[in-house]
């Protein structure tokens, strides 16, 4: 599936996402399940598809990382977690370092250095979203798939705040 | 399988829309394009959520049940809704109340059951399906022919709860048109009215749940960014808090308390948080002890950390939508336990705006319901209105070292689906264990079980070499079917999510056939009438399908269509269930075709309007947010 053809948007990494948001909300009404309560149901089931296929296409393009996956697997490049090329050792052992500064915050219940970690990564992952929206205009898209796994560190590195939140808030 | 009324045509069939609550129900319907709450004899809308079952066999629900409670405290089921598909180990099932439980015999599904009076034993879903019986007389002494319902569960309902819900209402004969969201039914009948565009907060806080709901109207589309809560908090939990104060005061430890005490305290408790909305102190009087004086300083004092627990959810929900507080247009409040002042002062002061509070929040969500109904049935604007949830809580499969992949992450609009793809971790594997769970933990253990089911029959192959493909469907009213396939043998089968503490399809059938004490014969009848207005429901769609985009067809595809309508038309007429639902499913295949033409045409056709009229729209849009703030 292209989620950008299913969308109706052009394929490009820098989206307007508030304008996307309208046109999946568009597209949604054409095809909710509710509009189609008293059709038949061959057509029930083709709206049902269609829609799922919408929102599918909605959740990949909202999601820079994804987004970017998306762009890449349709210029070629194999973009599965197996088929990303491994960072560089410099990236992961500073990944490594944030990680144990994340776990000392967590012992110490120290709310407010977790945010201090959680902002830097934040402000390192617009940065490398930057990265991409340059890259992917000069088309040089093979040296962007690094780029996509920094993304992904960045992002586990998050979900994992969000969860030591939750436990020192319980 | 719906079970509706046989097909009466000179009453026609009016839809409903039902708050089944954890301390108060009630039902509404649209009267002249507006929702009204349906009262009952005494005139008054809201019925207790309370069921008595009495030594004689009768059952009695509602206001009468609830002065029963402190004579039959044990018989007497308060917030079943609660107990709705929690398994009878759940430890929130043994928190409160006096109630009696049997426990399930090997090899029965674990559900909670309460032993009541005449040895009668009964489960949490024929509770509620008592209640759901009760509001639909209540329907049909007012309108006589009631439809389809449309009933509202919170947002933080799970799967489990969700499909408990459903069997309620099949108990009590209801179709079920949709199960809608409580926040986003507030938000619809408040939108209804109000015609705003612009982002929008529903604080729920009920008898037994807390929701809170990050929602988008635009143009009619009222989209769900994101939801949260906590099913086991509400205003039932002010009540403890206050009768544990009153218990205190009175000297009882825990091995003093009665059932019927711990009733009449609790009792006392609700009647003193009322009075505490208007008044600055309150005497509770326990009849037969002294009083006990409860200032409101105290009350707030008291719940402070239910309204902590509140704001904790509030501000993941705002996170998950991507929006700060500022970014907020206004504050929906819903549920009884928001008239408390120390409740509305807490919200106004989280989000940095008074909250809305025009309709009355014991009401708003029931008339929401109504107006989704009214939608449904096709009777309303449904080309205005349309609602985009959201699934509250991750679901994912259990990977090695009983670690968990989410497949679909809460949030995702549905309905939509997700594919993931696993191997076998052993040589020679011959089968997939399928452990299906619904939360955000990282460990399985501390996320909720949906289901577990097994792949069978994969031919031996060496370890990483078979390729299970799952897919994860859920569908509009937020229920899971999880299918599974080996790839490399095409081996597969479907689950629909049933969990293991629920109540299978034929316990349900049994109940609905003591029930209604109906006979096989009765039940063949009702499959005809069923199936006849069903038909007749497909062939008007497929006419008017072929007279709108006619241009559509492929040479010989009207032809086929049309003796397909033929044959069903001629097997309506006759009286054989099976023959009507085959003739149903030729049709369907003749229309596969079409269908999926006419649905890239409409597809076409909203990125079309879209281009024309996004800068009108967006202009629009502005409009209603500009009036938003000015109100």
């Amino acid at each position: 599936m292209n989620p950008f053809a299913v969308l109706g948007i052009p394929e490009r990494f820098d989206v307007d996402l508030t304008s996307v948001e309208k046109q999946h909300r568009e597209l949604s009404r054409a095809l909710h399940p509710d509009r189609f309560a008293a059709a038949a149901p061959s057509e029930r089931q083709a709206a049902l598809g269609k829609a799922v296929e919408v929102n599918e296409a909605w959740r990949i393009v909202r999601d820079p990382i994804r987004r970017a996956e998306a762009l890449l697997a349709l210029h070629g490049v194999d973009m599965t977690e197996e088929g990303a090329p491994t960072a560089d050792l410099e990236f992961l052992n500073e990944m490594l370092e944030q990680r144990e500064a994340l776990d000392d915050a967590k012992r110490a219940k120290d709310l407010e250095a977790v945010h201090k970690l959680a902002h830097a990564i934040e402000a390192k992952s617009k940065a490398v979203e930057a990265v991409l929206t340059e890259g992917f205009a000069r088309e040089d898209y093979a040296a962007l798939a690094g780029k996509v796994g920094e993304l992904r560190y960045f992002r586990r590195f998050l979900d994992e705040v969000s969860a030591i939140e939750d436990e020192l808030a319980a | 399988m719906a079970l509706f009324e046989i097909f009466d045509p000179k009453a026609p069939a009016r839809p409903i829309g039902i708050d089944l609550g954890t301390t108060n129900s009630l039902v509404a319907y649209v009267r002249n394009e507006k929702p009204v709450a349906i009262a009952d004899c005494d005139l008054e809308v809201l019925v207790p959520s309370v069921v008595t079952y009495q030594p004689g066999g009768d059952v009695v629900v509602g206001r009468r049940a609830k002065l029963l409670a402190s004579e039959y405290p044990r018989d007497t089921i308060v917030s079943a809704k609660r107990f709705m598909g929690r398994g009878a180990d759940d430890p929130e099932t043994r928190r409160l109340g006096p109630y009696a439980f049997v426990d399930a015999k090997a090899g029965e599904p674990n559900t909670v059951r309460f032993k009541v009076a005449g040895d009668r034993v009964v489960t949490p879903v024929e509770v509620s399906a008592e209640i759901l019986r009760a509001l639909k007389e209540q329907a049909e002494d007012e309108l006589h022919h009631v439809g389809g319902a449309v009933i509202t569960v919170p947002a933080y309902f799970d799967d489990a709860q969700r499909q408990a819900t459903k069997d309620a209402a099949r108990l009590a004969g209801l179709e079920v048109l949709r199960l809608l969201n409580e926040p986003t039914a507030a938000a619809l009948a408040y939108g209804l009215e109000k015609k705003q565009n612009g982002t929008f907060v529903v604080y729920d806080l009920g008898g037994g749940t807390f929701d809170v709901t990050v929602l988008v109207l635009d143009d009619g589309v009222f989209q769900v960014r994101s939801t949260g809560g906590d099913s086991a908090l509400g205003g039932d939990d002010m009540d403890r808090a206050i009768a544990h104060e009153l218990l205190a005061a009175l000297g009882f430890d825990d091995k003093r308390q009665t059932p019927q005490l711990v009733r009449l305290v609790l009792d006392e408790s609700r009647k003193a948080k009322h009075a505490l909305t208007t008044e600055e102190s309150v005497e509770a009087l326990v009849p037969g002890h002294d009083s006990v004086t409860v200032t409101r300083a105290r009350f707030e004092e008291l719940i402070k950390p239910i309204l902590d627990r509140t704001g904790v959810a509030c501000r993941r929900a705002l996170k998950d939508a991507g929006l700060k507080a500022d970014q907020l247009d206004g504050v929906i409040l819903v549920g009884g336990a928001t008239r408390v002042p120390a409740v509305r002062r807490y919200v106004a002061q989280l989000f940095g705006k008074e909250p809305l509070a025009d309709i009355d929040p014991d009401e708003v969500v029931a008339l929401g319901a109504a107006v989704q109904a009214d939608l449904l049935a096709g009777e309303g604007r449904s080309d205005e209105v349309l609602l985009l949830d959201v699934i509250p809580l991750s679901l994912g499969i259990e990977v090695g070292g009983s670690v968990v992949d989410k497949v679909l992450p809460r949030n995702t609009t549905i309905p939509c689906s997700a594919k993931a793809t696993y191997t076998t971790q052993e040589d020679r594997q011959t089968g997939f264990e399928i452990h299906v769970v619904q939360g955000e933990r990282e460990m399985v253990a501390d996320n909720r079980s949906l289901a577990r089911f097994t792949l069978k029959g994969i031919p031996p192959m060496p370890a990483g070499l078979a390729r299970l493909e799952l897919t994860f469907h859920v569908d509009a009213d937020g229920l899971l079917a999880v299918h599974a396939k080996e790839v490399t043998t095409g081996i597969e089968q479907t689950v629909s999510v049933k969990p293991s503490y629920g109540l299978d399809d034929a316990t349900v059938e049994q109940m609905l056939l003591d029930a209604l004490d109906h006979g096989e014969e009765d039940l063949v009848r009702r499959r005809v009438a069923e199936n006849r207005v069903e038909a007749h429901r497909i062939l008007l769609a497929t006419h008017k399908a072929l007279e709108a985009d006619a241009d559509l067809l492929q040479p010989g595809e009207r032809d086929r269509i049309v003796a397909a309508c033929e044959a069903l038309e001629e097997s309506a007429r006759g009286e054989d269930p099976g023959r009507i639902h085959a003739r149903i499913e030729s049709l369907d295949d003749a229309t596969k075709g079409f269908a999926g033409r006419r649905m890239n045409r409409a597809i076409a056709r909203a990125i079309e309007g879209r281009r024309v009229d996004a800068v009108e729209k967006s202009v629009e849009h502005a409009k209603g947010i500009e009036e938003a703030h000015a109100r």
